[in-house]
């Protein structure tokens, strides 16, 4: 390359002290920044690409420790520079992103003021009103929507969308020659993501920066990048145009990481719905509003519409999914259907009985027949009892079981779940997050339940254990006959295992039909947006030029009259302002909330699957 | 602005209620504590008839409802009725043989308090003073040098003040700086002088729950994320420390402030001020109790519960003002 590299990184390598010694994190890792270009760095999580972007900026602490190496930025090596120097460049020529905005900013200080607070330290001689224009100005850049109000508002009134581009603002109002942004997607949901990326990549060429962009997600980093270099335990296994690396990869790791990337339509094996088997949960019209003071107005109070007006069936040992981007009111509706909140309207009847109304004994002999699981799984265990001691608290609870015969009832659930017996009487100290998750289904097993509900439940996990807690739960369907309710933002993972999906916005289901119907002819526009959105390795049949809209829900407390989702939908028509579309199904048990008749929307891009199990068995 | 109002007139109104509870309880259980205080304002030659007849005149032998409606009313326009004991001209006159009581002769109790209240004033906020002196940069240190010698130093001081009882530093200060060297006076009030050793002894009490707060929060907040991403941002440590560490770690501290410290304060001055026979509202009180003085401890008793409702309302508006997360 004929141009200077912007930055330089030579023989680069860190490592971790420890008592038992020091541990190597990143081992001589060499590579250049070309000017004006997007370097994509891909590595699995512990790989390093978190020291590695820190050492970018000369920003490595105990227990880390550098041990060799040079990060070259014009012609000086920013490990080797004084500590006030270094101060000099961070914030102002090299920017940082990093992958959590939500603790980023100080919380009590409205997010225009902390970024017009940094660009006066940047730029000492800025007036305020020049300061407050700058930063206004990009925050319209960065397309956040009424730009003038947001700038007063505080950092908790930010969606972590929202608050992503407000960093991104915040980088880039001081002209930075480099950003580095460190796995900036991965909080986010998959339309804010590729939003985001969209816009990086848009700046990138209106701001004339070179980014050293790091991900986890292979699928982010190869839509984002000119060069991708991959990485693994710390070292740099191959380097490649954006392109030809999931084209023609060349190392092995590179491959095996293509490989992992769960394919929505190439290859799906999707499970099919059991329309014959009786009803285990049946939803209807269920709403929940919350009230929240409104600080503007005297005794003002705004109503946060939650959940408005929920109904579908979930049938016996079938997998049913809900989806939909954050703030849809999938978690308020697992509360409402795990019954740790009542809904205002609507019933919820599980095996028959209603559970909307019920409290005291009643509620709890009918939570022998449900059970939630959540996604955190160090928050769900008590640190201080032991294992055994928390999966028989059900039992002690219901008063199932005592004595001999409760310890046999444990250690059969244990071994069930994966779990050694042997952990009986050990704390859950030092588990992995896996080995916890593992301990809260033994805990919700134990009851025999017919219906879980798995809210995110693998969410925190990574590939290898999901993939093994997937196989678990499927085994446990087949033996006991048990119902989930999948509640989760992972396409891939629905995908996988639920025969019918509800997609939701906005408080309501706006489509409720089987796998092969959702992911292959979905009828309402914002499934094919959120599936379009999707960040992977294969052809998709919907691509963002066509259904990618800008912005996010409107928030649950002013709802568009007419339908909720014109606001964002490529095909709103006038009709759609005025009159709010209902959920109709077919006989087959799909529908959705839409004007549109499904042959008015774009045909895929790619053909539809042949109809898999899931069609074969509905025609029968 | 419209939530500033809203605020004051809900927390207002709630607080209202809280004190007349309080007034209530307090009036109550001291009607039905043993002790008649018609002996104490008649003294022991009194015969029966002349004590039911005072009784009566005052009122003590109407149902306790009935006696605190009567006085709730009173209190409102500000008169919280005449000490039992106490003269205009000063000093206890209780218990004299010299005939008939005077009610009118008796001192107002309200003015009894507006007298003591000012030294008082002067006492605790150089108390506050003096704590915050102590305990400001050493907490300080402590929170900012986590597991540092300033973080064992600040330990180490809270430590020790908290184990010395007040009422052995107040006696060991007078002996060492007031009797001992002269350095400054130490019983009673005649000048702003007199209230520095008592000020003293105060602030070793409180400032042990002040550094530990201070050093926890100030911590706290310096392993909050946005302190290390402001200086990657560009912005210096300093100021991340005195504009945004400083302004978080304030909501803890009033929250501290509010709720122990100002009882402890309370609590400190009653003893302190005895022991220095500092002429304050703590003094007033405790002769008042010796004396069965009931209108005396009731109005300190309700003022002093007026006074911890206000400063909660006034703390939770600052919280609320610096941190617009928190709700009430």
């Amino acid at each position: 390359m004929a141009t200077e590299p912007i930055m330089r990184v030579e023989s680069l390598s860190v490592v971790l002290d420890s008592a038992a010694g020091s541990r190597p994190i990143l081992s001589d890792v060499s590579f250049d920044v070309a000017p004006r270009s997007v370097l994509g760095i891909i590595g699995e999580s512990g790989s390093g690409k978190t020291v590695l972007s820190n050492a970018l900026i000369n920003w490595i602490h105990k227990p880390l420790r550098l041990t060799s190496g040079r990060v070259l930025y014009q012609g000086r090596d920013l490990l080797a520079l004084p500590e006030q120097a270094m101060a000099n460049l961070r914030g102002r020529e090299i920017a940082y992103i990093g992958a959590n905005p939500t603790i980023a900013l100080d919380p009590t200080i409205p997010v225009g003021h902390q970024i017009v607070e940094k660009l006066k330290e940047v730029e000492p001689g800025i007036s305020e009103a020049d300061a407050r224009k700058r930063v206004v100005d990009t925050l319209d850049a960065v397309r956040i929507p009424s730009a003038v109000r947001r700038f007063d508002e505080y950092p908790f009134q930010f969606s972590g969308g929202m608050m992503q581009r407000a960093m991104i603002v915040d980088a880039l109002v001081s002209n930075p020659k480099l950003l580095i942004a460190d796995n900036i997607t991965q909080p986010l949901d998959v339309t804010v993501a590729a939003q985001i990326i969209r816009l990086l990549r848009d700046l990138q060429s209106a701001f004339e920066t070179s980014i050293v962009f790091i991900s986890s997600s292979l699928g982010v980093v190869t839509d984002t990048a000119d060069d991708v270099i991959v990485i693994n335990a710390g070292r740099i296994v191959e380097r490649q145009p954006a392109a030809r690396i999931t084209a023609a990869p060349e190392h092995a790791y590179t491959r095996d990481l293509i490989a992992k990337v769960p394919r929505l339509w190439a290859e799906a094996e999707t499970p099919e719905p059991s329309p014959g088997s009786d009803i285990v949960l049946e939803v209807r019209d269920v709403e929940r509003t919350y009230v929240v003071r409104d600080r503007a107005r005297l005794f003002g109070e705004n109503q946060v519409r939650a959940v408005r007006g929920v109904s579908f069936d979930v049938r016996r040992g079938e997998s049913f999914g809900l989806i939909g981007e954050s703030g849809c009111g999938k978690s308020t509706l697992s509360r409402l259907l795990s019954s740790i909140e009542q809904p205002d309207k609507g019933s919820i009847k599980v095996e028959g009985r209603d559970i909307a109304g019920l409290k005291g004994t009643p509620l709890l002999a009918m939570r022998r027949r449900f059970q939630l699981l959540l996604q955190d799984p160090y928050n769900a265990i008590p640190a201080h009892a032991s294992i055994g001691r928390t999966i028989e608290e059900p039992l002690r609870i219901h008063g199932l079981a005592r004595g001999a015969a409760l310890k046999q009832r444990v250690r059969d659930v244990m071994t069930e779940v994966g779990l050694s017996p042997d952990l009986y009487d050990n704390l859950p100290v030092g588990l992995s997050a896996g080995q916890r998750q593992r301990i809260n289904i033994a805990r919700a097993l134990i009851l025999e339940p017919s219906l879980m509900i798995l809210d995110e439940t693998l969410s925190a996990l990574d590939q290898v254990e999901q993939a093994r807690l997937l196989a678990l739960f499927e085994a446990l369907q087949k033996r006991h006959g048990i119902t989930y309710l999948y509640i989760s933002h992972d396409l891939a993972m629905v995908r996988r295992v639920c025969a019918r999906i509800g997609v939701m916005y906005l408080g309501r289901i706006v489509e409720l039909a089987d796998n092969h119907t959702i992911f292959e002819t979905p009828a309402h526009p914002y499934t094919r947006t959120l599936l379009s959105s999707v960040l992977t390795v294969e052809p998709k049949p919907f691509l963002p030029e066509t259904y990618l809209m800008e912005g996010e829900p409107p928030d649950p407390i002013h709802i568009p009259d007419g339908c909720t989702f014109r606001t964002r939908c490529p095909f709103a028509s006038a009709r759609c302002a005025t009159e709010e579309p209902h959920l109709v199904a077919t006989a087959e048990g799909n529908g959705a909330a839409c004007h549109l008749e499904p042959g008015h929307l774009p045909p895929p891009s790619l053909p539809p699957a042949p109809a898999g199990r899931a069609a074969a068995c509905l025609e029968t | 602005m419209a939530f500033a109002i809203e605020f004051f007139i809900r927390r207002l109104s709630q607080g209202l209620l809280i004190v007349l509870l309080v007034a209530f309880v307090i009036f109550t259980l001291l009607r039905i504590a043993p002790g008649d205080p018609i002996r104490i304002i008649l003294g022991p030659m009194a015969t029966a008839t002349a004590m039911e007849e005072t009784a009566r005149e005052l009122g003590l032998r109407d149902p306790i409802p009935v006696q605190f409606g009567r006085f709730i009313v009173q209190v409102a326009s500000g008169d919280f009725g005449h000490s039992f004991i106490r003269g205009k001209q000063g000093g206890a006159s209780g218990g004299s043989q010299d005939g008939a009581p005077d009610l009118s002769q008796r001192a107002s109790v309200m003015d009894l308090i507006l007298t003591a209240l000012p030294y008082t004033l002067i006492l605790a906020s150089l108390g506050l003073i003096f704590a915050f002196l102590i305990a400001i940069p050493i907490g300080l240190a402590a929170g900012l040098n986590a597991g540092r010698w300033q973080q064992k130093l600040g330990l180490y001081i809270s430590s020790f003040f908290v184990s010395l009882p007040n009422i052995w530093v107040g006696v060991v200060l007078i002996y060492l700086l007031s009797a001992k060297s002269g350095l400054l006076p130490a019983i009673g009030y005649r000048g702003i002088a007199y209230a520095i050793i008592p000020a003293i002894v105060m602030a070793i009490e409180m400032s042990p729950i002040l550094i530990r707060a201070i050093a926890v929060s100030i911590a706290a907040n310096v392993q909050e994320g946005y302190f290390n991403v402001g200086q990657v941002r560009g912005i210096p440590r300093s100021k991340m420390i005195y504009r945004h560490v400083v302004r978080n770690a304030a909501v803890p501290l009033l929250n501290v402030f509010s709720a122990q410290m100002i009882g402890m304060l309370l609590g400190g001055l009653f003893v302190v001020e005895y022991i220095f026979s500092f002429p304050g509202i703590g003094l007033l009180t405790i002769n008042a109790v010796f004396q069965r003085d009931f209108p005396i401890i009731q109005a300190v008793a309700i003022l002093a519960s007026a006074v911890l409702v206000l400063i909660n309302i006034l703390v939770d508006f600052a919280s609320t003002t610096i941190d617009r997360r928190l709700k009430f």
